[in-house]
């Protein structure tokens, strides 16, 4: 059984069938390169907390959801920054994420 | 936020180096520890230390004094659990070593996300615990809630659905950093409120403040007289959520459903609501 927790980076996209689900991920950097401490936090089109991950050592995170608007927090040390997206099923949305100190 | 069940990275810096106060990490991310972690901390391992390797259940009172001993955990040591996302499975292993009895165990406010976005020190040495000889206490049911135990509280006790919203009204099937492919249904148990366990947290993971906390449960129209079970996916969220009622607010009549939507979303035969509301009876 999985865990509700999070995995770093997202998991691995190997054997997993998108076509019924969409996918969000990216790259959050600081200072011109990918941080590699912080987490990426997804909320819904009310502001909710939905999932939050560690992201990877380069900076990546990746979120399994259903199509809709979305908001992505980036949360680095000493900042944090926010990016509305839209996803759709089938489809996966690359968001890269600058956060500024 | 004064409690004896959670302590501050103050007190956890001061207490970094006494030999009785032992500090925990268990992750979702069971690879995080083997990156770093708190000086002298040693790791749990949710899955394969603190649940059976055959049954859907936990490990039983012989198998979690096996663990402890090993881990070198005695019975009168202080146990500080701390953990990655927000402390969900630090506040899971939390109500696991209640369930056992051991008795002065406390929760790191914000765990390790706080902790790191803070800039604090994590090192990668394993310290070294002599083996120690832990007796656990039985089970204390009065804070596991079972199926059955679920089934009779629908319309007549507090159902608290710590999920997402879109998980609760079935939008979704599981968080959404993990695929969305689960076989079982969508939904939440009839009558059940939705109180987000992350309405209890700041952004960086530390809890809100009593009078928050107090003033979430009362908002959403909880009569917390009554009996409570605390419910979510596989259980973790909802022993974050048994945390604050239990351990913050003193709500002594709580207890959490550790099969949680996974089990109880696969029975056949048990009514479902969907959609945003609690639903009847």
């Amino acid at each position: 059984m999985s865990g509700c927790g999070a995995v770093v980076g997202g998991v691995s996209l190997d054997n997993v069938d998108i076509t019924n689900q969409a996918v969000i991920q990216g790259v959050i950097s600081s200072g011109n390169v990918p941080a590699s401490v912080g987490y990426a936090r997804l909320l819904d089109q009310n502001d909710e907390f939905v999932a939050e991950v560690p992201i990877s050592k380069q900076g990546e995170f990746r979120f399994f959801t259903v199509a809709g608007d979305w908001t992505v927090v980036a949360l680095v040390p000493g900042a944090n920054s926010r990016t509305g997206v839209t996803a759709e099923i089938g489809k996966v949305l690359d968001v890269d994420i600058a956060v500024t100190k | 936020m004064s409690n004896q069940a959670l302590v501050d990275a103050e007190w956890a810096l001061s207490h970094l180096d006494d030999t009785k106060v032992v500090f925990i990490e268990v992750d979702e991310d069971t690879e995080a520890y083997s990156g770093n972690h708190i000086k002298n901390a040693i790791a749990l391992n949710w899955k394969t230390d603190l649940q059976d390797p055959i049954r859907r259940d936990f490990v039983n009172k012989e198998q979690f004094e096996a663990l402890l001993s090993a881990k070198g955990v005695s019975n009168d040591d202080t146990v500080v659990l701390y953990g990655g996302n927000n402390n969900w499975f630090a506040a899971y292993a939390y109500w696991y070593f209640k369930l056992y009895g051991h008795g002065d165990v406390r929760l790191l406010d914000g765990g390790r996300k706080k902790w790191e976005l803070d800039g604090r020190d994590l090192i990668s040495d394993v310290p070294s615990r002599s083996a120690t000889k832990y007796v656990a206490k039985d089970q204390d049911r009065s804070i596991r809630a079972f199926r059955d135990d679920v089934l009779k509280a629908i319309g007549t006790q507090n159902l608290v659905d710590v999920r997402s919203p879109d998980e609760y009204a079935g939008r979704l099937l599981a968080p959404a950093h993990l695929p969305q492919e689960a076989a079982r249904i969508g939904g939440h148990i009839p009558t059940a409120a939705n109180i987000p366990w992350s309405k209890a947290a700041n952004e960086d993971g530390s809890f809100k403040s009593i009078e928050e906390l107090k003033a979430l449960y009362e908002g959403a129209g909880v009569d917390l007289k009554k009996d409570t079970i605390a419910y979510c996916r596989i259980g973790e969220r909802s022993a974050h959520s048994w945390f604050v009622l239990h351990e913050l607010l003193g709500v002594k009549n709580v207890s959490n459903y550790d099969g949680s939507w996974t089990e109880y979303g696969s029975l056949v035969g048990v009514p479902v609501a969907v959609g945003d509301e609690p639903g009847t009876a």
